[in-house]
């Protein structure tokens, strides 16, 4: 971000602990697409991810001396974020199909693959049930690993692959009977120019 | 072969799919607009090693100190128990003397009373 002083994370955690707004607003610039794009996955509602995702922020300002590392950051972010948003589908009824339109088509960068498959992979992630939304999201959007995402929902491994290999499954059934000709999804996949 | 195939485009597709979205640009001035009107804002303070090690040796201390004080006390007020014993048994002991000496006095004069009246 231009403008902005280049302290390391570290740097900057030390200084929003001694109450250095600047640096805390630096932080929340630099995990700020992490914890929407949770939030905005698993709630699929702009309005509310991005409510939720500045609660997750807030919360952070209120506990920042109690993260250790630029790691420990990461991980409690993840944590509180999809914690925080399970809690909500708990509370609060489903979205209207509206919202959940409005959700698509929000990424930052182009897409590498067609953008039907890619509204329709998006619309099957929001049929699953929360927990195993979150195992997915993030596998592949927060690229960890299943120890690391046993970790983050404080869940057993087992119940985390499980949870990756079921929803894969499903995944890949509704896709399948969905396309009438049996391409593989690899078809499907082409980089836009 | 195929399905191993599938599986990788499937996670390929996901990855591409599920790809970081942006808040938009007002989003940290958000969060920091919040902060400002948030009442429970200030950061809970959190002790560094050392604070928590001086506030349970102090914590430690205030324990020890307040145990020696009541074992103070408790000697203290036996020892004026036992003071207050020796005083009464002194007391007593000067009465008995002095009933003692009365009582001697009281008898010698009865006997020199009663040896006037026979002599006369």
């Amino acid at each position: 971000m231009s403008g902005e002083p280049a302290w390391t994370e570290g740097t900057l955690l030390e200084r929003a602990s001694a109450g250095d707004t600047a640096a805390f607003a630096a932080l929340v610039r630099r995990h700020q697409r992490s914890v929407y794009s949770l939030s905005l996955r698993m709630l699929a509602d702009r309005f509310q991810a991005e409510d939720l995702a500045q609660e997750v922020f807030l919360q952070l300002y209120r506990s920042i001396r109690s993260v250790e590392s630029e790691t420990h950051l990461a991980f409690w972010l993840r944590r509180v974020t999809v914690n925080r948003a399970i809690d909500r589908l708990r509370r609060e009824p489903p979205l209207s199909q509206a919202a959940l339109s409005e959700a698509d088509g929000l990424a930052a960068e182009p897409s590498e693959i067609d953008p039907i498959l890619e509204r329709r992979l998006r619309a099957l992630l929001r049929e699953l049930a929360p927990a195993a939304r979150a195992v997915v999201l993030l596998r592949y959007q927060e690229d960890l690993d299943p120890t690391e995402i046993a970790r983050t929902l404080k869940m057993p491994l087992n119940t985390v692959k499980s949870h990756l290999k079921r929803s894969l499954a499903a995944l890949r059934e509704r896709l399948g009977n969905e396309d009438p000709d049996g391409r593989s999804l690899a078809s499907d996949a082409r980089t836009l120019t | 072969m195929s399905d191993e195939r599938n599986n990788r485009d499937l996670e390929r597709s996901l990855r591409a799919a599920l790809r970081p979205a942006d808040p938009g640009e007002g989003f940290a001035a958000g969060v920091l607009a919040r902060l400002a009107t948030d009442p429970a804002r200030a950061p809970r303070p959190r002790l560094s090693r050392a604070t928590a090690s001086w506030l349970a040796f102090a914590a430690a201390a205030s324990v020890v100190l307040g145990l020696f004080v009541a074992h103070q006390r408790q000697v203290l007020r036996t020892e004026q128990g036992l003071e207050a014993r020796r005083q009464l048994i002194q007391a007593l002991r000067v009465t008995g003397e002095k009933l003692e000496l009365a009582s001697r006095a009281v008898n010698t004069s009865e006997r020199s009373t009663d040896s006037s009246h026979s002599g006369a």
